[in-house]
């Protein structure tokens, strides 16, 4: 499986970061990714809705079983998946981030309502959400119902965010909300969904 | 790695040790770090070249830091988000803990105790024992009445609990500096913005 498309979606739910890593990609026109993005975020709150109670409160069940992060109650965790898509050579500069990974233990996925997940017969979807409403998605090149899968992407997803953090946010000269036109970003980003 | 485990896996009754345990792993293992002593003479070099532009009006200087904080807040949380991925606090208190036990930590290396409660549960302070920003830091005469040196900070919390939707009001009530007993910043929670919560959180 590989990663086709990341896309980056901002609170107000506009696109503001669009990039296609395979060559045969299915070429989309930015109207039609910003129009994606706007359906990808009406679907999340829609999604929020209708998530059947029973699965809540399953969710809530096992945060009694004292395996959930202490915040959240029913915010599921995502395993850690090794230092796969990571930087493999030790001695590379990671940002303000120390080596050899973003980070080494299971986080707690936020977005316990909303979608994360979308499998068609050509591709699969993938969103991570942060707490300020940034969406990151992952489009793959294969259809994959996996479960490692999906840890696999939720893992990538939050290594983009942060880098996201160190070369969108910390770049002096990018304004918020706006699209992101940083190159060091690009590159990096390059690199992370290469070593996948 | 099983101490940062622990941090996300607390229960109530070990959450304190082990959201310290956890922010000490992150601290350690997983932030880059630059020395003490070139980031508090910055920081000096800045307030003083800021008392020199505004011509020492100190609430104008006051001001501008908090502006200048509150720019850095709402980009430093992302950075906190993606290195802690923490769930949403479920109570002020809960947030008080995770300022000082796992942010004041992580980027300032202390971890500052909180107290005052109000009675209602909607402000409380953080009292910084000891201040990075002012390690070296003597108020002239004319400063120390009104000049809060170390107003970045106020605007860095405003601007970080705007971004995860908490509307507060973050202030300085005392300050070792101007001869107080102790350093003390004051929050204040106004609302939380449920509006502005990202859809699909429990």
């Amino acid at each position: 499986m590989a990663i086709q498309t990341i896309l980056v979606i901002n609170k107000s739910g506009g696109l503001v970061y669009q990039r296609d890593f395979v060559a045969t990609a299915p070429r989309l026109s930015s109207n039609e990714y910003l129009i994606l993005a706007g359906t990808l975020q009406g679907i999340v709150a829609i999604a929020s809705q209708i998530t059947p109670k029973s699965l809540q409160i399953a969710g809530k069940g096992s945060a009694k079983g004292g395996v959930e992060p202490a915040g959240g109650a029913a915010a599921p965790l995502v395993p850690y998946v090794g230092t796969l898509g990571a930087t493999t050579a030790s001695g590379t500069p990671m940002g303000s981030f120390l080596g050899p990974d973003y980070f080494n233990d299971a986080f707690a996925s936020c977005n316990g309502r909303g979608l994360k997940h979308v499998t068609t017969d050509q591709n699969s979807l993938f969103l991570y959400q942060t707490l300020t409403g940034i969406k990151f998605v992952a489009v793959s090149t294969q259809p994959t119902t996996n479960a490692m899968a999906v840890a696999v992407a939720e893992n990538l997803l939050r290594k983009a965010y942060c880098l996201y953090a160190d070369y969108v946010m910390k770049n002096p000269f990018y304004e918020p909300e706006m699209p992101i036109k940083c190159e060091l970003f690009d590159q990096k980003l390059g690199v992370l969904v290469g070593q996948l | 790695m099983s101490a940062s485990m622990s941090g996300n896996t607390a229960s109530s009754s070990s959450s304190k040790k082990s959201l310290k345990a956890f922010s000490d792993d992150i601290w350690k293992n997983k932030t880059a770090k630059i020395n003490a002593e070139l980031f508090t003479l910055t920081y000096g070099s800045i307030v003083s070249q800021l008392c020199t532009d505004y011509e020492r009006d100190f609430a104008k200087v006051n001001k501008q830091l908090y502006s200048m904080g509150y720019n850095i807040g709402v980009r430093l949380i992302e950075d906190f988000l993606a290195r802690t991925a923490l769930p949403r606090c479920d109570s002020l208190a809960k947030t008080s803990e995770v300022i000082s036990k796992c942010a004041f930590k992580i980027f300032l290396n202390v971890t500052p105790q909180i107290g005052n409660w109000s009675s209602n549960k909607d402000s409380f302070s953080i009292f910084l024992d000891e201040n990075p920003l002012s390690e070296f830091v003597e108020l002239p005469m004319d400063a120390a009445r009104e000049l809060w040196y170390s107003n970045i900070l106020c605007g860095v919390l405003k601007g970080a609990l705007e971004m995860v939707q908490m509307d507060c009001d973050v202030y300085f009530a005392s300050d070792v500096l101007k001869g107080d007993q102790t350093t003390e910043l004051r929050v204040k929670l106004n609302k939380i913005l449920k509006d502005e919560i990202p859809a699909g959180e429990d």
